[in-house]
Formats: C-alpha cells, structure tokens, sequence
C-alpha cells in the first residue's frame, strides 16, 4: 500500500495519534476545532498534491471548487430545515464534478504556465461573481442556519453540531480520501496517469486519450476540494467569498510544495506544519506573514523535495 | 450614450489599458526572457505606490519623489535578482510561484508595518492639476493625459530598446538560447539582473504614477497582478506587442462595462479572456 518506510511511519503516527487527540485535549472545543480545519485542509491540499504533483496540472485557481462546495450546499439546502448528510454530499459532489467537466475542458486546452493563470483568472472570476452578488450575500457570504442530519436508516452517526464528532467525520474523510488516492494510484488508472506525466506524446501513441485520462483526474481532484469546501462551510457554519481567493489556492500550493510535491500524505504535512507555524506566529506578531512568507522563500532555497523528502532522507539513512 | 460620454470614457479605458501595459509588460517581459513568472510583481506596483506617498510627503515635490522611488524600486529590482531570483533559473515554475508567493507575503508585511493599514492619499502634483475642456460639457484631467503620455513614451521607448539597440538584440538572443549568447562572451547574468530590475521598475513607476489617480492601500498590488495576468494570457505571454493589444482591450472593456453593466463588471475581463482563449488557447501575439 505504501512506498517506503517514510511513508509507512507517518501514516502509522499520524492516524492513530489524531484518532487519540480529542482524548489528548479533554474535548477542548477550541483546539479540537482547529485540528477539524486543518484536517479540512488537508483534504483540499491532498487534492491539489495529486493534480499538482501526479498529474503534472498545475492550477492556481483550486480554491475554486473549494468555495464552490460551500456554496452549493447554501444554494440547494432549504434555509430553516435540516437536510440529509449523505444526500447533500452527494448533490455537492455531483455537480462539483460536472462544473470541473466544464473547467477543465477550459483549462485543459493549455499547459504550464498558461494552466496557471487561467485556472488563476477563472477562480477569480467566480470571487467576483460571489463577492459582487446580492443574492449570495456579497462580501459577507451566506451562513448555514440548520446543520446537516447523518441518518443512516434512522441511526445518528455523528453530530455536526458536537465538535469532536465533527472531528471525527473530517479524520474519516481524510483517511477514506489518502486511501481512495492510494488506490487510484495503483489501478490501472493510476498508471496511465503516471505514463502520462512521464510522456504524453508516447501515452498517446499507445492507443490512450490523454486528455481524457487529465479531464478524469482534475474532476477527481476538484470534487474532493469541493467535499472539503463543503466540510468547511459546514463546520463554521457559512461561506464567504474569500474561500474563493487566489490567496486560498496559494497557501494551499505553498502548502504542498512544503509538505513534497506528489507525496499525498506529505500534504497533511504541509498543512500540519504551515498551519503550525501560522498559528506561532500570529502570536508573536500580529506582523505573521513577514516571517511566514521569508521562512518560505528560505525552505524553497533549502530543501527542494518538501518535507516529506527530508523525512525519507532521515529514515532511509538510518535503515 | 451620447458621444462625448462614449468619447470620455474611451480615454479613460485607454488610459487605464495604458497603464496596465506598463505594468504587463515588466511581467511578460521577465517571463519572455528570463522564464520566471513573477507573482510579486504586483508587489512592485504596490511599493512604487507607496515610496510615491512617503517621498512626496517628505520632499514635497512629486517629481523629485517619482524620481527617488523609481531608482529605490530599481535597487530593489537588482537586489531581489542578486539574492533570490538567481538561484531560481534552472527551477521549475512552481519553486519559483513558490518563492514569489512568500516575497508577496513579505512584501505585504513590510508594508502594514511601516505604513499601516489605512488607505493614504497622495495629491495630484499642482503643475499637472488642471483639466482641459474635451466639449462645453467635459473636462478631462490633465493628470490622466501626462500618464497616458508617459506610458506611450516608456513603450516607445521599450519598442526601440528592444528592436534596435545592441542591448536589445542581445535580450531578444538571450530569450531564444541562453547558453549561445553566453558563449559569445556576454555577461549573461548582468543582462539579466538588468531585465529583471527593469521589469520590477516598470511596474513600480506604473504604482507611482498612479499613487495621485487612486488611493494607496494594502493589496492594490494582487488586484492589479490578476488583471495583468489576463492581459498577458490574452496577448500571449512573452510577448511586447500582446501585451500592448491585450491591456488596451483590459482597460477599454473593464471601464465601459463598469457604466454599462455594472452588476456583472468585475467579471467581464475575465470573460473576455476565456473569449479569446476558446479562439487561441495561447493568446492573441503567441510565440
């Protein structure tokens, strides 16, 4: 299931220990809550890792679809009635998907540093749409009155409304979300893939519609950035343009690269270790983003392989 | 519309569409020759801004504070070459979207605090304060005339520079084969810190020009780096001329659908940038 001994650790670390967490904090709802949203963001970063790093899509403009889920569970729910959990993830994810069809089919036609600005542009766009409309509530958003129910044939799996059972669903989407990717990566799909990022023009002499197999992956990818849009919304309760922002995409990229391009588990990584640091920060100074962003410029210079190479470097070197 | 309206708005999309020439073009320009794509390069026109309003309130004379910022900027364009850029030439893109990003951050960081958050006004200097009569009924500020003015006499300037000097053949060499012009025996990396320090100048005497026209706040930098990067996906990255063409077309399209429709303008450039792509995937003047 894994590719190295790195690898293997971190998963059998992690898990386990972000399974005792809630435990750890005594049901801090504050803390519990922001490991939720750094689980959230993991989902999204490991999304964007896999388009990024496995597929060789570069987009600037993920944090698209990750507004998107939260905004379309505010536009199909009712406003004052409790919907159902499963059903509305699907909804989200459905129609994620065919807006990524559409996208992507955009998108797609380019390349490099073309794909960049236009997924760039096309995402800002959707900010102004969002951000400039009445009837999505503009600047401010819109908030989610009544959360979601999770019956399952009359069976209450979680409460959303409980933070450490919401903690609990996110720590399942993650996994469920690092296993799905691990899997696609071993099917045959995952291979096509892999040979089209090595070389397209050889995929495609092999009888393979290479933009076809590009379109699937960057539907897969912004879907479950959309699920964890959806996640987010549902955790605070509203969405807002900013989700939408180049900012938003740009920290989760910064985010990837630090954790190591195409490593998916180093996503989390990054996400642990920015969201870390931001939050060390912030206490230091209110002035965050001057260390934050001279600490990423040095980490480019230093180490070009993420955190998840500096990992495999030091558990290699002591097998 | 009648036509004086319709006549006073043209100029002001031209000359907005001018001005995000000059900004694109240290973009596209940096990006044709040096391969990098410089996400601070709205940062750039963020400083230029902001040197603007501090010298002008210092000296009070915004010539003598255009002219202190533009050489800082410069500096500044040769320093972050020397210590940054340089390391980046043989990276991927992302390593340098990366490093950019966190200058962006840097830059954003040092500009709250040293200048704070609140939006500063700088005055239209009062030898350029005036407006000539376009009809009985409108006037047009001499201010925007001396803008556009000066954003043609820098691309004119830039044309033949790159066209027809000795410095201009070797940039344009240095886009098509780095490794052959430096085996001719030129200083390759002084060519470059110069490109990368006129594109960074390019873009901060955009931001001081405007400093009078809007107010200087936190984040003008982004808003305007986003609507270069259209203006250069619609003219075709790398290339002068595209971004010529594609920021007048920016400038006209972004102003007129602000009084014509004005629930859906912000979103208009972006339209027409997907407009032009579905018709050329890589833009008006590609390569």
């Amino acid at each position: 299931m894994f590719n190295n001994r790195a690898e293997k650790l971190f998963v059998w670390l992690f898990f386990p220990l972000a399974l005792l967490m809630p435990l750890l904090l005594d049901q801090n709802t504050f803390y519990v809550n922001k490991l939720a949203t750094i689980l959230i963001l993991s989902i999204f970063v490991m999304s964007l890792d896999y388009l990024v790093g496995r597929c060789g899509l570069v987009t600037l403009g993920h944090a698209l679809f990750y507004g998107m889920g939260g905004y379309l569970f505010v536009m199909l729910a009712p406003e004052y009635e409790a919907v159902n959990f499963w059903l509305y993830t699907f909804y989200v994810l459905a129609i994620a998907s065919v807006i990524a069809l559409v996208v992507g089919v955009i998108v797609l036609r380019t390349s490099g540093i073309y794909m960049i600005m236009i997924t760039l542009a096309l995402a800002q766009m959707c900010f102004y749409f969002f951000s400039d409309s009445t009837e999505f509530g503009g600047n401010d958003g819109l908030f989610i009155f009544v959360k979601p129910e999770t019956d399952v044939f009359g069976l209450s799996l979680f409460d959303l409304d409980n933070p450490t059972h919401f903690y609990y669903l996110c720590l399942l989407s993650l996994f469920n979300c690092l296993l799905f990717f691990k899997l696609l990566m071993r099917s045959k799909f995952g291979r096509i893939m892999d040979a089209v990022q090595e070389n397209p023009e050889r995929t495609t002499a092999l009888g393979y519609n290479v933009l076809h197999f590009r379109l699937a992956s960057y539907v897969i990818a912004s879907a479950l950035g959309a699920y964890a849009g959806y996640l987010f919304a549902l955790q605070y309760g509203f969405v807002n343009p900013s989700m939408l922002s180049w900012q938003t995409s740009g920290t989760a990229l910064v985010m990837s690269i630090l954790g190591g391009l195409g490593t998916l588990y180093g996503a989390i990584l990054g996400t642990l270790v920015y969201e870390g640091l931001h939050y060390g920060f912030e206490h230091l100074t209110e002035n965050w983003l001057l260390p934050m962003g001279s600490l990423i410029i040095l980490m480019v210079l230093a180490f070009r392989h993420g955190l998840a190479g500096y990992l495999e470097s030091l558990v290699e070197k002591r097998k | 519309m009648d036509i004086t309206l319709f006549l006073f708005q043209l100029m002001n999309g031209v000359q907005y569409g001018l001005l995000l020439f000059l900004i694109a073009s240290g973009l596209t320009l940096v990006f044709g020759v040096m391969g990098i794509l410089n996400l601070a390069h709205g940062s750039m026109y963020m400083v230029g801004a902001y040197l603007a309003w501090y010298f002008v309130n210092t000296t009070g004379s915004f010539g003598v504070a255009a002219v202190i910022s533009a050489i800082i900027a410069l500096l500044l364009g040769i320093l972050i070459e020397r210590t940054l850029i340089i390391r980046l030439y043989r990276r991927n893109h992302l390593d340098q979207v990366l490093l950019t990003i966190g200058l962006i951050f840097v830059f954003n960081a040092l500009q709250s605090l040293l200048w704070g958050n609140d939006p500063l006004g700088v005055a239209v200097p009062a030898w350029l304060d005036g407006a000539i009569p376009l009809t009985e009924m409108i006037e047009y500020p001499v201010y925007r005339l001396f803008v556009s003015g000066l954003c043609i006499l820098i691309g004119i300037g830039m044309y033949l520079t790159i066209n027809r000097t000795r410095l201009g053949m070797l940039i344009r060499a240095g886009e098509s084969n780095r490794d052959m012009v430096e085996c001719l025996g030129v200083d390759i990396n002084r060519l470059y810190t110069l490109v990368f320090a006129a594109g960074v100048a390019l873009a901060a005497i955009a931001g001081i020009v405007s400093a009078p026209m809007v107010s200087v706040v936190p984040g003008m930098g982004e808003h305007v780096l986003i609507s270069c990067f259209v203006v250069v996906v619609i003219g075709g990255m790398g290339s002068i001329k595209g971004a010529f063409v594609g920021a007048l077309m920016v400038g006209i399209v972004d102003t007129f659908s602000s009084i014509m429709l004005p629930q859906v303008s912000s979103m208009m450039i972006y339209i027409l940038m997907a407009v032009v792509l579905l018709i050329r995937p890589r833009g008006l003047f590609a390569s």
